[in-house]
């Protein structure tokens, strides 16, 4: 090996970063690799035109009060290097003809919409949001406090609630509760933000995704998740660390069944004590180590037992008009084309019927600086898997994008009627783009399916190093989104600074 | 060798759980029915966005005193990745010492997969045009990225009538788009006007002239520099006058722009007189309009011939003027950052400046953050002082 480092992170996207800053700033000495010229990985937003695009980031969640992502931001010196904007509420949840609803971010407010949606339901509103809350609040608390499992059995023991009704699907919990359709569609619109419907999300993530919000607030950044990423890097650079972009790792080298280094694009060998892999666990295991053996069975077992999860399909629109004239008032809002979940469920798996499901983000109600002024950022997310778009042939493939972004523009001018008019930039991202720029297996944007299979309460090996010497921190060992992802990574790298190793 | 069959490693909080041993089930039964995942991302995008490619020079076309077509095919043989009418290509170019690369806008048809043609007019002085048109043989090879760029119809919201202004070789995008257009028969409208220095410069003439001959919805007129005696045609300059005057009213058109950048701002100027709003004009970038002292934000009463120096993080340092974009001296100083587009849009050749100021040209598509945290797009970035900057050099070659 040419040269030696305490640490070597592969792969400068959130979980590689906040691994990255942890260790350095806990005095490792790290060397952070990233194959493209820009670090952040889906963390990121790119220019076309007079407008910047975000690429990844909807809602920040954790940052509002205590929120786990602000405390561990803190703890990183990352918090005052950004301008965060609280978004008014949590979402507007459309369905044209049906619903319209406008979602606050408290409690009692969030049952007075749901009251005035569904008039005759409150007591059972009521009760099903403090369900909610608290398995939402037993989850986020039990996630990070794994370290100390006789005190969380006995709070556990003590939840009924939660016990009952945290594996069961978010649909069989609604359907026990209410008979009104367009109540549920409202109680589950943040779905999309696991990649999973009602009928297969389970209660307990549907729960700590509500509570999150709710609790926390929803937290937008002055210059998008780029933003974020950059100023993770500074904190790491300014601590000592050392980042190299346009750097490919091929291989991590093992010595003795532990992890001892990595194999760059050009040749070159980099030693280190530890190395931290922020690729998908899959490619980890199975592509990149030089000898797959030292990997336990098991865990390789484990693999298998889980799914690719769901990508996305994004179209970007610089729009010339402003938010007002083009009537947004919330910056996120959930439009279904109908009532019918199966017919999402179709859509994510097919490209032959319109477009059923949309996350419409307008990053200018409050303006985010992507936008030139008296202009607008609006970015219309689709949950789709990859296996539509990688069954065409290559030369059917601009064809099939262009179809299918038209059909996300129809269904979008249910909400935003006259929106094609005003397009100056327009660019479609596809489950294909995501694999292209992210390396993800699938283009999957959440890592595994995260079905109730997925939870990490049946998967412990997630947080375990199950090879020496090599620690993974990709949203493929935890639940995807900032938030998870960041938190996850820098207190798993905390652990590993007080065990001393 | 078997292995035990598996077993999820349960945490104990999940047994105090109604419905535990159910996913426990469904665990086992996916790891005894499930394949292996497909892990490789990166050779199953290939096919779409190859990351190089090796390409070799089948043929050389004459096309005016000033401009060839390369033909390229791939050095192995094949289908060559499916483009878009409009965009280009970014070819790695060594010329004597220097590594470098240009863009170059594909003239052929996206319907051909077997090769791109790549239509390059001599720049006078200009070190890769010279060596392309000059040096290259049949047989020569190269590599590139794959195609790259926006500057292409969106069935979205572009419409289907289509104005095209193009100066010189900035013909290639338009030639693409006609091909592509009357090849498929699709329901789109084109008029090209196409402005060339004089009538033997005309790139593409006769097979401009078969088409419009063949195909009403395509109509080109050419507008000359210096008129022989006997030219019928247009002569420059192509003011908004004369712009109605050759392709009529231009509400509802999107309008595309190629050429030289420097006449840019005239041209849309031009266009926008006529009622065109922003979002209906679409001009390629092709480096930059404004040089220093005249691009926006330099700063008034400095040199830009003055000297700096220039340190490159775990490099040399070197001497150059601070009006040159910097990607320039680093190559001539054997330390190419990687690159595309060289006009400021793509990014890929973003250096880090770790101290001094640099300004950009109008063009740099800088990200909000990378201005924020002191990042340089190398194309289109000028040292306003003594810099030091921090890059991974290109991979080419």
């Amino acid at each position: 090996m040419s040269t030696h480092y305490d640490v070597i992170v592969i792969g400068s996207g959130l979980g590689g970063l906040a691994a990255a800053t942890t260790l350095q700033r806990g005095g490792r000495q790290t060397l952070l690799l990233e194959r493209h010229s820009v670090p952040g990985g889906a963390a990121t937003s790119f220019v076309r035109g007079r407008f910047e695009f975000e690429v990844s980031l909807h809602q920040l969640g954790g940052m509002g009060g205590h929120g786990p992502l602000r405390a561990v931001l803190d703890e990183l010196d990352v918090t005052r290097r950004l301008e965060w904007l609280e978004d008014r509420d949590l979402c507007r949840t459309f369905v044209p003809g049906e619903v319209d609803v406008r979602l606050p971010h408290d409690w009692s407010g969030l049952a007075d919409v749901l009251d005035g949606l569904s008039p005759g339901n409150r007591p059972q509103i009521v009760r099903f949001l403090e369900i909610v809350r608290e398995t939402g609040l037993w989850q986020l608390t039990a996630r990070v406090n794994l370290h100390r499992i006789p005190e969380q059995l006995e709070w556990l023991k003590t939840l009924p609630d939660v016990r009952r009704y945290a594996l069961r699907t978010f649909r069989e919990v609604l359907d026990e509760f209410f008979t009104d359709e367009r109540l549920k569609l409202v109680l589950s619109s943040y779905w999309s933000y696991n990649g999973q419907l009602p009928h297969r999300i389970a209660f307990m993530d549907m729960a700590r995704l509500l509570t999150l919000y709710v609790e926390t607030r929803p937290y937008q950044v002055v210059g998008g998740g780029q933003a974020l990423s950059s100023a993770l890097v500074e904190s790491f650079e300014e601590a000592g660390g050392e980042l190299r972009l346009n750097t490919e790792v091929v291989q991590i080298l093992t010595d003795g069944g532990s992890a001892a280094g990595v194999r760059l694009e050009n040749g070159d060998t980099v030693g280190a004590k530890l190395v931290v892999s922020n690729a998908p666990s899959t490619t980890t295991y199975t592509r990149l180590l030089d000898d797959p053996g030292v990997v336990p069975a098991h865990v390789l077992q484990g693999l298998r037992a889980r799914r690719p999860g769901a990508s996305a399909t994004c179209l970007f629109l610089g729009v010339d008009a402003s938010p007002k004239e083009l009537g947004f008032t919330a910056a996120t809002t959930f439009l279904s084309a109908n009532l019918d979940e199966q017919s999402v469920l179709r859509g994510a798996n097919s490209l032959t019927e319109p477009c059923p499901f949309l996350i419409v983000t307008c990053y200018d109600v409050q303006p985010t600086g992507f936008a030139p002024k008296g202009c607008t950022q609006v970015v219309l997310s689709a949950i789709q898997y990859a296996e539509p778009w990688e069954s065409l042939a290559p030369e059917e493939y601009a064809a099939a994008k262009a179809s299918y972004a038209e059909s996300q523009l129809d269904l979008a001018e249910t909400l935003v009627p006259g929106l094609r008019d005003a397009i100056e930039e327009a660019e479609l991202a596809t489950p294909l783009t995501f694999k292209r720029y992210t390396n993800q297996p699938g283009g999957a944007i959440y890592g595994f399916d995260q079905d109730i299979t997925d939870s990490w309460l049946f998967h412990d090996e997630d947080l375990r190093q199950n090879v020496p010497g090599l620690l993974l921190t990709s949203n493929w060992t935890t639940a995807g989104g900032y938030n998870s992802n960041l938190v996850t990574a820098s207190r798993r790298c905390q652990g590993l600074l007080a065990r001393g190793q | 060798m078997t292995n035990p069959p598996y077993t999820p490693s349960v945490n104990p909080l999940a047994r105090l759980l109604e419905g535990a041993d159910g996913v426990v089930e469904r665990l086992k039964a996916h790891a005894a029915n499930q394949a292996a995942h497909r892990a490789d991302a990166r050779a199953e995008v290939e096919p779409y966005h190859p990351r190089k490619l090796e390409l070799t020079v089948t043929e050389l076309i004459d096309e005016t005193s000033t401009t060839k077509t390369l033909r390229l095919r791939r050095t192995a043989g094949g289908s060559l990745p499916p483009f878009r009418a409009g965009q280009y290509l970014s070819l790695d170019v060594q010329v004597g010492d220097v590594r470098t690369n240009r863009a170059f806008s594909i003239s052929s048809s996206p319907t051909r997969r077997d090769h791109y043609d790549l239509t390059v007019r001599r720049l006078p002085g200009g070190l890769v045009s010279n060596y392309l048109l000059d040096e290259v043989s049949i047989g020569d090879r190269f590599t590139s990225g794959g195609p790259m760029g926006t500057f292409t119809h969106d069935p979205l919201f572009h419409g289907d009538d289509l104005l095209f202004l193009a100066g010189g070789s900035g013909v290639a995008p338009a030639m693409s788009m006609i091909r592509e257009i009357v090849e498929l028969g699709l329901p789109r409208r084109m008029t090209l006007l196409y402005g060339s220095r004089r009538s033997d410069d005309i790139i593409f003439q006769d097979e401009l002239e078969a088409i419009e001959r063949q195909h009403p919805n395509i109509v080109v007129h050419h507008i000359l520099a210096q008129a022989d005696p006997g030219w019928t045609g247009a002569v420059k300059p192509l003011n908004a006058p004369l712009i109605v005057k050759l392709a009529g009213p231009l509400t509802g058109r999107m309008t595309y722009v190629c050429g030289p950048a420097y006449k840019y701002p005239y041209l849309v100027g031009e266009l926008e007189s006529l009622g065109l709003p922003g979002r209906r004009i679409r001009m390629e970038a092709n480096y930059v309009a404004k040089s220093p002292p005249d691009t926006p934000d330099w700063p008034s009463g400095v040199d830009p011939t003055g000297a700096v120096t220039v340190s490159v993080r775990g490099g040399k340092s070197f001497q150059m003027p601070r009006g040159r974009e910097l990607i320039y001296a680093l190559e001539e100083n054997g330390m190419p950052p990687a690159a595309s587009c060289r006009s400021g849009e793509c990014g890929d050749c973003r250096v880090k400046v770790c101290s001094g100021e640099v300004v950009h040209a109008e063009e740099a598509r800088l990200r909000t953050s990378d201005r924020r945290f002191g990042y340089a797009h190398s194309c289109v970035a000028y040292p306003l002082t003594d810099i030091e900057v921090d890059f991974q050099p290109g991979n080419y070659f």
